[in-house]
């Protein structure tokens, strides 16, 4: 993740980022020369402040939407437990769901994700710009590569540990207990292994993926299209992307699962390559969005409906959610969801998030360690929590703090005062 | 920097020093070149290993035939860019009035050619083998997977080592479509062999002694081919 990348942001790299062009294209003739902040994200003029501080601030606020949606990946996997729809597939399902969670989670699902590939590209930019092709691929294999390697076969460890530790310890049933303690007697015997999997770390993989891609847009040059789609101007854009994102939707199951195959998911591609494309194609001009700041409020009542239409269509049947493939007004309705709600997100983030916050700043830090460490560990908190009879919104909190706890500790203790802070920190 | 010899010169007892910053200039100098024919091949690459991935009949067949086209393709594109429109282009000539030696610039070709087809080759062949172990496909089928991109391997090598030594621009192409189209007979010989198309068919990976034969001697051949293009073309004391 670039963004990974982006531990510490000197005046200098953020002074150099308000000359920045579209740093897809090799040509030295772009035209995309970025603004430099003549109008801030809020709407007031930035003349009162030097350029490098507003470029500054927005840097903080790209920083801080990372972490939050790295963050928010955690209390999405602790509240799958409740999740109507997960009951029958996730392994700490605890039989006391409610729709309400599953709007909850759904739509942050199609969000969360969307916003980190969005922010990973602008910050992906933001190296190319500044340490060329090399640097950057050297950047990933040591922050993305190195680190998928290592933790890869710890969290698949540390999961088989805490499933073993489930099958022997815990009374409660789920659909996947159930299946797992049938295989283990030997009533699957003949199933065919589990296919290799990326689990949770799949993004890394797909930030390796986009990183060739990258290479390959600027090769060939495609900074071109990608000027040509945003001098079309923000509006344009925005109502565009539900469109461009509907395909890769209808190619997959709704809700959209986790591409943790090692083939490369082409929906998973097109989905997460065009918030990706759209980071790289916004450093050096965010205030490019500044038009579409002022239907905030609109948008999230646009967004919230069509989510409770969403949720609605899932509730309909179960057809729609486990046929291999969404039908196309789903397919469109999610799109539009992502679209607009990781928009949102990214305006709120630059109107909200954009002043330095020691808080942000340490999860800012933090947020790589927590998110490659916190599924192994949330299961394992919420095995062990599955026969107290906790009430759901305890068993979640609890699970939450645990995790985000452990994952901390470990944090302070073996990362951010260690070497392993230059790979993970 | 030691300049090139005379062209009259003869072959000397001893292969000369190798000027390494010369050759690995060279072969940037071809990668450069070859920069993005090779990214739009890569590119399509992930498109076909995505079209595998979607785990359908007619996709599946698509993504591997389009992983053939994409294999066949890079190897000759590899060696038409970086050897024969160059002798069209005249380009010999102008790197001959440099201070490269015929080592140096062959070299530099064996290298950049292995550099620019060996990377899709084996992110390819990794991209197969991952497909074959990841999906409903049987794994037994790595092991004829495995001959096929052998195959590919060895008529890129002949093809090298016929371009390096052969100026006949008729001649090459001949080379390099004849071994690839080979490919064909050698699909219906795998075929032909018990112990590698029953293995194909079945989720044990064994390699037979056949198949080790068979992949013993694409391998020994092409580094064979190559070795000795380098040995004989290295030995020159100049350009011919």
């Amino acid at each position: 993740m670039s963004s990974v990348s982006t531990g510490k942001l000197s005046k200098d790299d953020l002074s150099k980022s308000t000359l920045s062009k579209n740093s897809l294209s090799k040509s030295s003739a772009s035209t995309s020369v970025a603004s430099t902040s003549a109008i801030s994200m809020s709407g007031t003029r930035a003349a009162d402040a030097a350029p490098d501080c507003a470029v500054a601030e927005r840097l903080h606020a790209m920083d801080h939407l990372r972490a939050l949606a790295m963050l928010a990946g955690v209390l999405f996997h602790a509240a799958l437990a409740h999740s109507v729809l997960m009951q029958p597939f996730w392994p700490t399902a605890t039989g006391a769901a409610s729709w309400t969670v599953d709007a909850l989670v759904w739509l942050s699902h199609l969000v969360r994700m969307p916003l980190f590939f969005l922010v990973a590209g602008f910050f992906a930019a933001m190296l190319l710009q500044r340490r060329g092709m090399g640097g950057l691929m050297r950047q990933r294999l040591r922050r993305v590569l190195l680190p998928l390697l290592v933790a890869w076969p710890l969290v698949t460890l540390a999961s088989i540990a805490a499933f073993d530790w489930a099958l022997a310890h815990v009374q409660a049933s789920n659909g996947v207990l159930t299946a797992l303690r049938a295989a283990q007697a030997g009533a699957g015997a003949d199933a065919p292994p589990l296919p290799l999997s990326t689990g949770h770390l799949w993004f890394l993989y797909y930030l390796l993926l986009f990183a060739v891609l990258l290479w390959i847009g600027r090769v060939l040059e495609a900074g071109r299209w990608l000027q040509a789609v945003f001098a079309r101007g923000p509006w344009v854009v925005a109502l565009g992307l539900p469109l461009l994102l509907a395909g890769p939707f209808a190619l997959t199951s709704a809700p959209h699962p986790a591409p943790e195959s090692l083939l490369p998911a082409l929906w998973a591609i097109g989905l997460y390559g065009s918030f990706f494309a759209l980071g790289v194609g916004l450093y050096g001009r965010l205030d490019w969005l500044a038009p579409l700041q002022r239907a905030w409020w609109p948008g999230v009542i646009v967004v919230l409906a069509l989510q409770a239409v969403f949720v609605w269509r899932l509730q309909a049947g179960p057809v729609e959610r486990l046929w291999p493939h969404a039908a196309w007004p789903t397919a469109l309705l999610e799109a539009a969801i992502a679209a607009w709600g990781t928009l949102l997100c990214l305006l709120a983030g630059l109107r909200w998030l954009a002043r330095p916050s020691a808080a942000l700043r340490y999860l800012a830090g933090s947020a790589y360690t927590v998110y490659l460490l916190h599924l192994p560990l949330l299961f394992a908190l919420q095995f062990a929590l599955m026969d107290t009879g906790l009430s759901g919104a305890t068993f979640f909190a609890l699970s939450v703090a645990g995790t985000l706890a452990g994952c901390l500790l470990v944090y302070e203790l073996a990362v951010r005062r260690t070497a392993l802070r230059r790979w993970v920190g | 920097m030691s300049h090139a010899a005379p062209a009259s010169a003869t072959a000397p007892a001893a292969l000369p020093a190798v000027q390494w910053d010369i050759v690995r200039a060279l072969i940037v100098k071809d990668w450069q070149l070859f920069e993005k024919p090779l990214a739009a091949y890569v590119l399509a690459g992930i498109v076909a290993l995505g079209l595998i991935g979607l785990a359908r009949p007619w996709s599946f067949y698509a993504g591997a035939l389009l992983l053939i086209i994409l294999l066949v393709a890079v190897a000759c594109m590899s060696i038409s860019n970086a050897l024969l429109t160059e002798r069209k282009e005249q380009t010999l000539a102008f790197v001959m009035s440099l201070p490269v030696s015929p080592l140096d610039f062959t070299l530099a070709k064996l290298g950049g050619n292995a550099f620019t087809f060996l990377v899709p080759f084996l992110v390819l062949l990794a991209g197969t083998v991952g497909v074959t172990l990841t999906t409903p496909v049987p794994d037994g089928f790595v092991v004829f997977a495995t001959l096929v991109y052998g195959h590919v391997l060895l008529a890129f090598s002949l093809s090298l080592a016929v371009a390096m030594s052969v100026r006949s621009e008729g001649w090459n192409v001949f080379v390099m479509i004849a071994t690839q189209v080979l490919v064909n007979p050698f699909l219906m010989l795998l075929g032909q062999i018990a112990s590698i198309r029953d293995v194909g068919r079945g989720e044990a990976i064994v390699w037979s002694g056949e198949a080790l034969l068979i992949l013993g001697l694409q391998v020994g051949l092409s580094a064979l081919a190559i070795a000795f293009t380098g040995w004989w073309h290295g030995r020159k004391a100049a350009f011919e």
